[in-house]
């Protein structure tokens, strides 16, 4: 039988509603009427709590503050009043009400429905926290984020893009994006969301437009589907890095290998011809031998000292005291040497020349000159001098205290590269000579940079 | 084989010393006349205009302060075949002169000589 007196349906209604306490108060908020619904909700029996407070569902803070009337208040002035905030059981636990406050029609009172809503709110909670989570390291991070569809369509930008390409929200959604990208690039773009849709990964290099100078800077850019079971159909997050500084380190790269390799052809090539002008200049393969090796050692010093230094340029000073220790082991501190002169940076082409050249001399000067004798003397001085277009740096070997007997007949390698291969190859003036109380060397060098290798 | 380029008038641009003595002795070895040689763009231009009447050339790429491309554009409008001389890879030359052959450093001397021998002959 299906009841037809409205009253009793309504009481039927109300008590089978056991998801809803539903309970009723005076204007007061003594409540007068507590549904099945309302116990399992609150923990109050009827019996319980008929005739006290409905207010002891709120929780201790909100009814210090007086939300309970001021409910009452809003409900009475708007003919309802939401609810939803945390409210307190009898055990003392909470829950996430949601519920809502109206007048009797009567005016006698209030109704008020509520549900546990606390999984849902939990849930939106967690759901919220993660978007704020996303948005936080979306809107951080120094990559350029966005969503977007799997043909490439952008949904959203993150603030980084926007600042970085200047491009408005608006100007970046769908395919506008692509305004920004290098328009050789474009194409490349795209197609790899053709790739993305096989593979479920977006990825590509391509330039962006930087906001306000307009350069255009290498990014890397990926992207994955959000949704992780699979689905590639739905929105796709995607970052994009900027890595103009690792290219360029690439590129740089590329440019000192070749270098290198010059380099180490090069050298390979000044070994050969001292092999050959050795040769020449040699009695026996014993001789060309100790002065191949001899000389082979000097180019290691010079290279050494090059290695040293990162702008390919050796210091004078450096190069004249190595040569002159690696040819006075026996006396290190001696005071038969003297080397002066101001700091000088040679590039290593003529670190190269000048390194051979010196050691020629102070091979010699061990082997004939002031280093062999006990009276010997050696001063290498150098000055820098100031000339149009550039400044040359004058250096002078002196060699005193000795008696030459006879200067050497034939032209030795020493002399051919001191005389001919220095103004040769790097514009030198050069002077050498046999006094009487030993060997004088005047060598002038231009001493212009080189131009960095581009 | 001794007059493999007899009497060829060759220009050659290297600007370290020993190799460049080397070379110009190997090419007289074989009866070329030899230009220069000279160690710089500069110099090599200066050759060039004083004495421009050349058959082939031997070129540095890299000279100490700059490379040596504008003396093969000269010598290329002129219709002077050449050759590079090089220690770097051919990916490091610019394309234009992919064409130009090249012998690496350190110099084989005589693919060198039978290098030049076949660009000027072509010519």
């Amino acid at each position: 039988m299906v009841p037809t007196n409205k009253e009793e349906l309504f009481e039927l209604l109300i008590e089978s509603s056991t998801d809803f306490g539903i309970f009723t108060t005076d204007l007061q908020g003594i409540v007068t009427s507590w549904n099945v619904g309302a116990e399992r909700v609150f923990g109050y029996s009827e019996a319980e709590i008929a005739g006290h407070s409905a207010d002891i569902v709120f929780t201790p803070e909100d009814r210090a503050e007086g939300a309970p009337e001021d409910e009452r208040a809003r409900a009475r002035r708007d003919g309802r009043a939401a609810d939803e905030r945390w409210h307190q059981r009898k055990d003392g636990s909470q829950f996430w009400a949601s519920g809502v406050l109206m007048p009797l029609k009567s005016g006698a009172g209030f109704l008020k429905i509520t549900r546990d809503r606390t999984e849902q709110h939990q849930a939106g909670e967690r759901l919220r926290e993660s978007e704020e989570r996303f948005h936080l390291l979306a809107t951080s991070i120094p990559q350029l984020v966005f969503l977007t569809r799997p043909n490439g369509d952008r949904t959203w930008p993150s603030p980084q893009w926007i600042a970085f390409t200047g491009l408005s929200f608006d100007q970046s959604l769908g395919p506008n994006w692509l305004e920004a990208i290098h328009p050789d690039d474009r194409e490349v773009t795209q197609k790899a969301w053709e790739d993305a849709r096989k593979t479920g990964e977006y990825y590509t290099e391509h330039r962006v437009r930087r906001h306000p100078d307009r350069a255009y800077v290498w990014h890397q850019t990926r992207a994955k589907p959000v949704d992780r079971s699979g689905s590639l159909a739905g929105d796709w997050v995607g970052t994009m890095t900027d890595i103009d500084g690792l290219r360029g380190l690439q590129s740089r790269q590329q440019i000192l290998m070749a270098e290198l390799q010059h380099r180490t052809r090069n050298l390979l090539s000044v070994v050969q011809s001292v092999a050959n002008q050795t040769l020449r200049s040699s009695e026996s393969l014993q001789s060309f031998k100790t002065q191949f090796a001899s000389r082979l050692r000097a180019i290691g010093r010079v290279q050494s000292l090059l290695a040293q230094v990162e702008d390919q340029a050796v210091d004078l000073r450096d190069l004249v005291t190595a040569e002159l220790a690696a040819h006075s082991e026996s006396d290190p501190a001696s005071s038969k040497v003297q080397v002066d002169g101001p700091p000088v940076t040679l590039p290593a082409t003529a670190a190269q020349a000048l390194g051979l050249a010196l050691h020629e001399l102070a091979t010699n000067a061990l082997k004939y000159g002031a280093l062999s004798h006990p009276e010997g003397k050696l001063e290498v001085r150098w000055e820098v001098m100031q000339k149009h277009p550039t400044p040359e740096v004058g250096l002078k070997w002196s060699e005193t205290g000795i008696s030459l007997t006879a200067p050497p007949k034939r032209k030795g390698y020493g002399r051919e590269l001191i005389e001919r291969a220095l103004p040769y190859q790097l514009k030198a003036k050069t002077k050498l000579e046999f006094a009487a109380d030993g060997v004088r060397c005047e060598i002038v060098v231009p001493i212009a940079m080189e131009p960095a290798h581009d | 084989m001794t007059d493999e380029l007899k009497g060829r008038r060759v220009l050659v641009v290297e600007d370290e010393y020993l190799l460049a003595t080397d070379l110009a002795a190997s090419l007289e070895g074989v009866g070329a006349e030899v230009v220069g040689p000279a160690s710089s763009v500069k110099e090599a231009l200066d050759l060039f205009s004083r004495d421009g009447r050349l058959d082939g050339a031997v070129l540095d790429i890299n000279l100490q302060s700059d490379r040596v491309y504008p003396v093969a554009d000269m010598l290329r409008s002129r219709g002077v075949p050449f050759i590079f001389t090089t220690g770097y890879d051919a990916s490091a030359i610019p394309k234009c002169y992919s064409d130009v052959p090249r012998c690496p450093k350190p110099v084989d001397e005589q693919r060198l000589i039978r290098c030049l021998r076949q660009v000027t002959q072509h010519a």
